[in-house]
C-alpha cells in the first residue's frame, strides 16, 4: 500500500521538526525509486540515477526546515530538488533561481492552506490523465526530455506552433480543471 | 504595472528545468518584478510533481535505504547562500550574476548616449546588460536568432509597443526594430540574443562586430 499525499506531506513535516527516521524511510521508500525513474527517463545511466536519487533524498533530509506544506506538496517539493540537481550535476550548469526574498513588488501571494493545495493537486493529477495524448506528450517531454522546445518539435517531426499550441491547450484544461471546483 | 510577460510555454519550460542558464537568469529576474508569474511556476511546478508521484517507480539497489539512513547523522542542514547586500534594489538573483549592484556597475560605452555590459556567453547566446540615456536608440535591427529583453529600469518603445521595469520583450529573429529609450531615467535591460544582431546602417554593420553584438 503506497502512502498517499497526506501521509508524505505529514512524513515530511516531521522529518522538519523531529529529524524522525522512520518518516525519513517512509519517504525514501516512495519517492527514491521515483526520483530514480525521472533521472532515467532524463537520459542517466542506472547507477548515476541511483546516486543522484540517493542525494536527493539526502537533500530532503538537509532542507526539510525550509519544507511549507502551504506552498507546496511533498512530491512537488522532491521534484525542484531533483530537477535542480540534474541540472548541476548531469548538465554541469547553473540555475539561476529566484532569491526568496527577490520581490520588488510587496505583496505576498494570497495564503493558501494545505488541504485547498492538496485538493487542487489530486484534481490536477486527474486532469492530467484526461488529457489527449498528444497534449501528454509535450508536456512530459517539457519535464522529461530536457530540450527547448523547438528540439521538441524537431524530434516529433510537427512545426513549433504545434508544439506551443497543444502546450497551450493542455494548460488550459489543466487550469480549467483546477478552476472548476472553486 | 507589467504587461509584457514571458509566453506560458517558456514558464513551462522553465518550470520543468528545461531551459538553459540564460534563459532561466531572465525569467528569474522578471519573476522578481511580476507576482503573476511567479505564481504561475509554482502551479506549473506541481505539475512536475504530479509526474513525479505518478512515474512508474524503479526499485533501488538493496541496502540503498540503508546506506542513506546510515549518513543522515553526519549530513549537515542546509543553509541558504547569504543574501547579497543592495543598495538600489537589484534583485539578488542578477546580482549573483553580475557580481555587484546595478549601481555598482563598469559600463563599456558604444557611444555617448549607449553603454553595455557582457555577463556570459554559451555557444551563440549572449547575455549582457544594455544601458541607453533617454532617447538613445540601439538603430535599426533585426537577429539570427530569438531577442528576449528584459527592463530592469526606465523604459523604451519600438514598433511592437512600450516596455517598462519588469516588462519582457520576445523577438523573434526576422522581426525589426528599432528601441528608443524613454524620456526620463536611464534605461536599463538585461537582453539574451541568439546569434549576431542584423543592423542596417552600414555604419553600425562595421562597428557592431567590434562590441561583441
Amino acid at each position: 500500500m503506497t502512502p498517499g499525499a497526506p501521509e508524505l506531506n505529514a512524513a515530511l513535516v516531521r522529518v522538519a521538526q523531529v529529524r524522525d527516521r522512520a518518516a525519513f524511510a517512509v519517504l525514501f521508500s516512495h519517492f527514491a525509486p521515483r526520483v530514480k525513474a525521472y533521472l532515467l527517463r532524463l537520459g542517466a545511466s542506472p547507477a548515476l540515477a541511483e546516486d543522484l536519487a540517493q542525494e536527493a533524498l539526502l537533500s530532503l533530509w538537509r532542507k526539510a526546515h525550509l519544507f511549507d506544506p502551504a506552498k507546496a506538496s511533498a512530491a512537488t517539493w522532491l521534484f525542484t530538488i531533483a530537477r535542480n540537481l540534474r541540472i548541476d550535476t548531469i548538465r554541469r550548469e547553473k540555475r539561476p533561481e529566484l532569491d526568496p526574498d527577490d520581490f520588488m513588488s510587496a505583496a505576498e501571494p494570497a495564503a493558501d492552506d494545505s488541504l485547498a493545495l492538496a485538493d487542487d493537486e489530486s484534481r490536477l493529477r486527474a486532469a492530467l490523465k484526461d488529457l489527449p495524448p498528444d497534449q501528454v506528450q509535450v508536456i512530459e517531454l517539457s519535464f522529461f526530455a530536457d530540450k527547448p522546445h523547438s528540439q521538441i518539435a524537431g524530434e516529433l517531426g510537427i512545426p513549433l506552433g504545434t508544439v506551443k499550441s497543444r502546450l497551450r491547450l493542455a494548460m488550459a484544461r489543466l487550469k480549467r480543471a483546477l478552476g472548476e471546483a472553486e | 504595472m507589467i504587461r509584457h510577460h514571458p509566453e506560458g510555454a517558456l514558464l513551462l519550460a522553465y518550470a520543468g528545468g528545461a531551459t538553459d542558464e540564460a534563459m532561466s537568469l531572465i525569467l528569474a529576474t522578471h519573476m522578481a518584478y511580476c507576482e503573476t508569474c511567479r505564481a504561475e511556476v509554482s502551479r506549473l511546478e506541481t505539475i512536475g510533481g504530479s509526474l513525479l508521484q505518478e512515474i512508474a517507480p524503479v526499485p533501488m539497489s538493496g541496502g540503498a535505504l540503508d546506506a542513506a539512513l546510515a549518513k543522515l547523522d553526519t549530513a549537515k542542514p542546509f543553509e541558504r547562500r547569504p543574501r547579497p547586500v543592495s543598495r538600489d534594489g537589484t534583485p539578488a538573483v542578477l546580482s549573483r550574476t553580475i557580481g555587484g549592484d546595478l549601481g555598482t556597475v563598469r559600463w563599456r560605452r558604444v557611444s555617448a548616449k549607449l553603454s553595455y555590459l557582457p555577463l556570459f556567453r554559451h555557444g551563440s547566446v549572449t547575455v549582457r546588460l544594455l544601458r541607453g540615456v533617454p532617447g538613445a536608440q540601439t538603430g535599426a535591427h533585426h537577429h539570427q536568432g530569438p531577442e528576449y529583453t528584459l527592463v530592469l529600469k526606465g523604459g523604451f518603445t519600438d514598433v511592437t509597443g512600450s516596455y517598462g521595469p519588469g516588462d519582457l520583450q520576445v523577438m523573434e529573429g526576422e522581426m525589426r526594430h528599432n528601441p528608443i529609450a524613454d524620456p526620463g531615467e536611464d534605461c536599463i535591460n538585461l537582453a539574451v540574443t541568439t546569434g549576431h544582431l542584423k543592423f542596417e546602417a552600414p555604419l553600425q554593420r562595421i562597428v557592431a562586430p567590434l562590441f561583441g553584438f
